[in-house]
């Protein structure tokens, strides 16, 4: 598919990001566009999620900005859904994987009130989309990797947001799982023309399942369609001299 | 609280004594889980050690034993100390382990100092200052009570109002960020929320011990439920009982209360991480135990009736041989075959029952289902989440999808 351009689902321009001395992030444009699927990859430390954070604004930026849709990324938050790594949360918490996917339904349903019967058909929807439905009234401690990640990306599809942004879904999940969620991202962006962006460490998954990609190591060294964006040319400038996935054939063997 | 004071079968000090313990004991319970949850349990320890020099500092100022004002002054002191341990966690590289213990350490040394500095003064007032060290409930009065109610009821009132905000929050920090949480308010409400508690607190159980409150009645229901809701309202239960009983118990023996409690609730929370359904030690370790048991016996089931196919009835010695397991784990798992029935014994030769050779075909085919599935699992489309249990896969996949698989299994095989 072509994605559009017009206007993008997220863009950055000249975002900088330091923790402490040294920049995670230099001066980096990039633009993602709105109904595909896309990816940012690049080295370990090359500052992906810090990115998404950023652009998000969930941690303070030096400089640049960002615009969602068009608009400044602090007033379009209501149409993002936001995945964090699995990791940054206590899987011990006392919450049933229901109460997580509600989650998704607080911002639009109010943090007082009861929650709506559409609202709770919104839930069950979710929750019944990635499959966890006999799993509703579990503690969430109780599933597997790949469960856990179903659960997070429910509460994504309950927010009904138009952008989905997703930090390393599939670090650890099983290949089963992440067949089925990948698919179910693809019938996002493609029956109800819904924007992905997510952090992808396995360039193999990149190259057949997305549309657009950055690559990233602290600068932005490429942002554009796959096919023409992850040469091998340009995969080296991203990883240097470490394996790159690409095979030789493609003339690609680094000399040094 | 007066009618509640009346309605107790006890002595009118007494009653105070316990109901003022239950106040503080639900306050505790439930605010303490604000700290517990998000593992921060030491900063309601710090929290606790920093109101000391507040008291001691309203003592001074005001030169009078009011409890109101020297619990003013602790509430400002346990701010303080929380601001400054935030304070060195964000503007420093200190860590936040090391910045709670500087600052409890250092806030109690402080209320130390002032308050030997008080009893040496003479002022006759002084006395019973150093009951906020180890608490005292004893000298409640019915008017301190009314206010600790006061501002428990308030604290726990925004806890509820609050409760999806506090949920999203503490389970998942940049989740409630990204849908506009005010994630620092919220964790500085929390906070101050818990120096509520803990002024509630202070009198009757002391700067030191005041964090065992805080989490005891957490770590007990946290056992017995998985959900947030009920283990708020589960923990202030705990926590009320824990603090009645433990203030009655001391009033009585003349101790100071907040040993009492704090012990009166470990014993609490010791049973209950021992002894929980399904999280309890002793649950999980029987629970360990049948599942070896069951492996063993069905392990040696099958040797068994390999043995058999192989040749005549075994006898136990090469039963051991053929099945190359410890002699003692056959023999243990022979005993549950036998008490099962599985097995009968024709002098020392073994064979297997009826309902023996039964069992161990099922046994035998669900190993091979298992195996299917590790090796073509992925070939079915389960259309959901469910990932199926290695010991009833047919239950656990349907009858469909079971004989599907043994279909790729039986494909797969070289006929």
């Amino acid at each position: 598919m072509a994605p559009a351009l017009d206007i993008p689902a997220l863009e950055v321009a000249h975002l900088t990001v330091s923790y402490g001395s040294t920049p995670a992030l230099w001066d980096v444009d990039a633009t993602f566009p709105s109904g595909a699927m896309s990816a940012i990859v690049g080295p370990n430390g090359s500052g992906k999620s810090t990115l998404i954070a950023a652009a998000l604004g969930l941690v303070p930026s030096d400089s640049g900005r960002s615009t969602i849709f068009g608009r400044p990324a602090k007033e379009a938050m209501r149409r993002v859904a936001y995945v964090p790594q699995r990791e940054s949360v206590d899987w011990d918490f006392p919450i049933t994987v229901r109460e997580v996917v509600e989650m998704g339904r607080y911002a639009e349903a109010g943090w007082l009130r009861r929650i709506s019967r559409s609202d709770r058909a919104i839930v069950d929807g979710a929750i019944e989309r990635v499959g966890m439905a006999p799993y509703s009234r579990r503690q969430i401690g109780q599933l597997s990797g790949g469960q856990r990640q179903r659960v997070f990306i429910a509460r994504a599809l309950a927010q009904e947001a138009d952008l989905l942004v997703f930090d390393e879904p599939f670090a650890g999940v099983d290949a089963r799982t992440e067949a089925a969620l990948l698919s179910l991202l693809a019938q996002l962006r493609d029956r109800e023309g819904r924007s992905v962006v997510m952090v992808h460490h396995d360039l193999q998954t990149v190259r057949s399942m997305v549309d657009w990609v950055l690559l990233l190591n602290v600068r932005a060294i490429a942002c554009g369609p796959v096919a023409s964006t992850m040469t091998p040319d340009n995969l080296r400038r991203v990883y240097g001299a470490a394996d790159i996935g690409a095979p030789a054939a493609e003339g690609a063997a680094w000399v040094p | 609280m007066g009618p509640l004071i009346d309605l107790l079968p006890l002595s009118y000090t007494e009653s105070v004594v316990v109901v003022g313990a239950a106040v503080l004991g639900v306050a505790a319970g439930v605010l303490g889980a604000l700290a517990v949850l998000p593992r921060r349990s030491l900063v309601g320890d710090a929290l606790a050690h920093s109101a000391l020099p507040g008291v001691a500092i309203a003592f001074l100022v005001t030169g009078a034993r009011d409890p109101a004002s020297l619990l003013v002054g602790a509430a400002i002191a346990g701010l303080i100390g929380a601001f400054m341990m935030v304070g060195i966690e964000r503007t420093s590289r200190i860590r936040p382990d090391a910045a709670i213990g500087v600052v409890l350490s250092s806030f109690f040394s402080l209320g130390i100092v002032l308050l030997t500095y008080i009893g040496t003064t003479g002022n006759a007032q002084q006395a019973g200052l150093e009951t906020y060290l180890f608490g005292q409930a004893a000298g409640l009065l019915e008017r301190d009570v009314n206010v600790m109610a006061v501002i428990a009821a308030l604290s726990i009132a925004c806890v509820v109002l609050a409760l999806r905000v506090i949920k999203t929050t503490l389970f998942d920090r940049s989740f409630a960020a990204s849908v506009g949480v005010p994630v620092r308010v919220v964790e500085l409400a929390t906070t101050a929320l818990l120096v509520a508690a803990i002024v509630i607190g202070l009198r009757a159980v002391g700067a030191i011990l005041m964090v065992a409150m805080l989490i005891v009645p957490t770590v007990t229901a946290r056992q017995l439920t998985h959900r947030l809701g009920p283990l708020l309202a589960l923990a202030g239960v705990i926590g009320a009982s824990v603090g009645a009983t433990g203030a009655l118990l001391s009033s009585r023996a003349e101790i100071p209360t907040g040993p009492v409690i704090v012990l009166v609730g470990t014993a609490v929370a010791v049973a209950a991480v021992l002894l929980a359904p399904g999280r309890g030690v002793v649950w999980r370790w029987a629970h360990r135990r049948r599942e070896r048991r069951s492996a063993l016996s069905s392990g040696v089931l099958i040797d068994l009736e390999t043995a058999l196919h192989a040749g005549p009835p075994p006898t136990v010695d090469e039963l051991v041989l053929a099945s190359a397991r410890p002699r003692g784990d056959v023999r243990r798992g022979l005993r549950a075959l036998d008490r099962a029935g599985l097995i009968e014994r024709d002098d020392d030769r073994l064979r297997l029952s009826e309902s023996g050779a039964a069992a161990a075909h099922a046994a035998l085919d669900e190993r091979r289902l298992w195996s299917a599935w590790l090796e073509h699992g992925w070939r079915l489309d389960l259309g959901d989440a469910r990932e199926p249990d290695p010991r009833d896969l047919r239950r656990t996949l349907g009858d469909e999808l079971t004989d599907r698989l043994l279909g790729f299994d039986a494909e797969a095989a070289p006929s």
